[in-house]
């Protein structure tokens, strides 16, 4: 976008800054001492990422959160494009029922799912394992409705014309709607990605290992570290955030580009 | 070998609305067959049956003498080229030339050979790697015409594959489409409202209306020997006259009848005499070129006939219009089926 004159400009940048201020201020903080933060004075130091790291098992949170959000992104979209095409291309008997279905879960506020599948996971023996974590967040009923809207869009006759060209269902699917969907398809990945990377709660429950915690429990054990003194190690805490944003930001820098881009253009008259 | 038989389809989309009746019809291998008739008279939904992406209730489909009825459209080795072209946009023009041999398993080496060749005949080859976004309207059917050739299949189906270019491409297309067919040897089928495709085109013609198959013969035979006057209006530019029997005084035979006259069986007679004439007025005359369309006023009804330019066709005045009587054709007032009057 160009900005047409140098009062729009300031004031984008203003925004800018007022927007990304908590953020640079977490960034600047995690490269603090703590002592420095609380005397009101100022010590640069890159301590505060080695402590999270090395000391309170920062790496280990990482990846396990990295697994998780990985495997959930992964299938989870898998099991939403299987889904969305089943809906939007296939009349099949029950097809608006189970579809109804499906949507009318998104009104189901997740907490109230949580005992249930605690004890489901329970009774699997599934509690304090990675399939734990994974397994009750593959399937995205939001996921499934917006790519089926997303396919819908696309003209059945370009499933039409593959099918004359000698296609299966399934290479229709893999060769012209996974294709033509990608912007949607990687938006909904994201989207899964980041839902499942800030996921809290769920984790919170279903394990109480160490070594299998997620970043955003790890993080909020940092809160605790000090229980006795009441006091808060903020540097270590803002330098953990940091930590756990760069792979979102990373995610999001990868695939911004895909994410409003059309490429139907062209397909039918 | 590629015959394909219909027999007796009936077919309705929700199960009440018939949208065909009873079509029957056999198409000879290497055929040119256009299907004709107006917008909703299911004539699309023929061609989808014979390419299997839809199902018929009833009747049977045989092609190369094997029932179809249950085979899926992969596996009918048909090609197809739609309406809207349905190009695939995230492909290259090589690549959807080249996409049916590619399901086909068909070597890289050998496919782009085979999309070459045919992106040559359709004078596509500077165009192989841009994208359809990339294309005007004409080149866009061109390679929806390649990715059909480039299959080597016996059957090609084309659904009204030119009604969205301008005149001047159409009737070149037309040309190529034709020049195709004899190269080739395929069997088409080729589905149009434009009467004058179908008669340029066709080795035979399936008329069509509301469902129902009303002539299936050669364009000479359904110009010439229309079988209803739904088909007698349908083809022919300008279209049939039609006359009211009883209206008509030189009329001498039953007069329960209309009288079909084409344009042609119509002249005006500049000496005013004559046994068959009917006085008018001409109302519009519409210039051609070497030739004017005239609409001329009778008692009897309105008449269309073509005319060279003269300073009798200019329009406006009183003329007699001679009626050649051996060039008309007879129906019933009743059915509007052709009849033969005592």
């Amino acid at each position: 976008m160009k900005l047409e004159n140098p009062v729009q400009s300031l004031f984008a940048l203003l925004f800018g800054l007022l927007f990304l201020s908590p953020a640079l201020y977490s960034i600047w903080l995690s490269f603090q001492t703590a002592d420095a933060y609380y005397a009101g004075g100022l010590e640069f130091t890159v301590d505060n990422y080695g402590r999270a790291v090395g000391q309170y098992h920062f790496a280990r949170y990482l990846l396990n959160s990295v697994i998780v959000s990985g495997i959930v992104t992964v299938g989870g979209i898998s099991i939403a494009t299987l889904a969305a095409y089943a809906f939007a291309r296939f009349r099949f008997r029950g097809g608006d029922l189970l579809f109804g279905a499906v949507v009318a879960t998104l009104m189901i506020p997740s907490h109230i799912s949580l005992i249930p599948n605690y004890l489901t996971l329970a009774k699997v023996g599934l509690l304090d394992s990675y399939a734990g974590l994974i397994l009750p967040a593959m399937a995205s009923a939001f996921a499934t409705f917006f790519l089926r809207q997303y396919i819908r869009g696309i003209p059945r006759s370009l499933d039409e014309a593959a099918y004359m060209d000698g296609a299966t269902s399934l290479q229709v699917l893999w060769r012209v709607i996974v294709p033509l969907s990608r912007p949607a398809i990687l938006s909904m990945a994201l989207f899964i990605f980041i839902g499942e990377w800030n996921s809290y709660i769920w984790p919170l429950v279903a394990i109480g290992k160490d070594d299998l915690y997620t970043l955003q429990v790890g993080l909020a054990r940092l809160y605790r570290i000090n229980p006795g003194e009441g006091v808060i190690d903020w540097p270590l805490v803002m330098a953990a955030s940091t930590i756990s944003i760069l792979p979102v930001l990373l995610g999001f820098a990868l695939v911004e580009r895909h994410l409003v881009r059309g490429i139907t253009m062209g397909a039918v008259k | 070998m590629s015959s394909i038989s219909l027999r007796a389809i009936n077919k309705s989309y929700d199960g009440t609305t018939p949208v065909l009746h009873d079509v029957s019809m056999d198409i000879e291998d290497g055929e040119f067959i256009v299907i004709v008739g107006p917008s909703g008279c299911g004539k699309s939904t023929l061609l989808r049956l014979i390419a299997g992406l839809e199902q018929c209730q009833d009747g049977e489909i045989l092609i190369a003498g094997e029932r179809a009825n249950e085979q899926l459209p992969q596996h009918r080795d048909i090609a197809m080229i739609f309406q809207n072209y349905a190009l695939y946009p995230h492909l290259t023009v090589r690549e959807n030339i080249a996409f049916g041999l590619e399901l086909r398993k068909v070597p890289k080496k050998e496919r782009n050979a085979r999309a070459l060749e045919v992106a040559r005949t359709l004078q596509l080859e500077r165009y192989l790697d841009r994208k359809p976004g990339a294309l005007s309207g004409g080149q866009r059917q061109r390679v929806a015409m390649g990715r059909a050739i480039a299959r080597n299949t016996s059957t090609f189906l084309m659904d009204e594959p030119l009604s969205n270019l301008d005149n001047a491409l159409r009737v070149a297309m037309r040309t190529e489409i034709k020049a195709l067919h004899r190269q080739l040897g395929a069997t088409i089928i080729y589905v149009t409202h434009d009467q004058t495709e179908a008669l340029s085109l066709a080795d035979r013609i399936a008329v069509m209306k509301d469902g129902y198959l009303q002539q299936f013969d050669t364009p000479e035979a359904i110009y010439d020997q229309p079988a209803n006057q739904f088909v007698a209006s349908f083809l022919g530019m300008p279209p049939m006259n039609f006359l009211p029997a009883d209206k008509v005084p030189f009329w001498k035979g039953d007069a329960d009848i209309e009288i079909g006259l084409r344009p042609e069986a119509l002249s005006i007679n500049p000496a005013g005499a004559g046994d068959f004439c009917l006085p008018g007025r001409i109302a519009i005359s519409e210039m051609t070129g070497s030739d004017v369309i005239l609409h001329c006023d009778t008692d009897a009804g309105r008449l269309t006939l073509i005319e060279e330019r003269t300073s009798l066709t200019k329009g406006g005045g009183d003329v007699l219009i001679n009626v050649d009587l051996d060039r008309a054709h007879y129906f019933s007032k009743a059915d509007g089926g052709r009849v033969n009057p005592a």
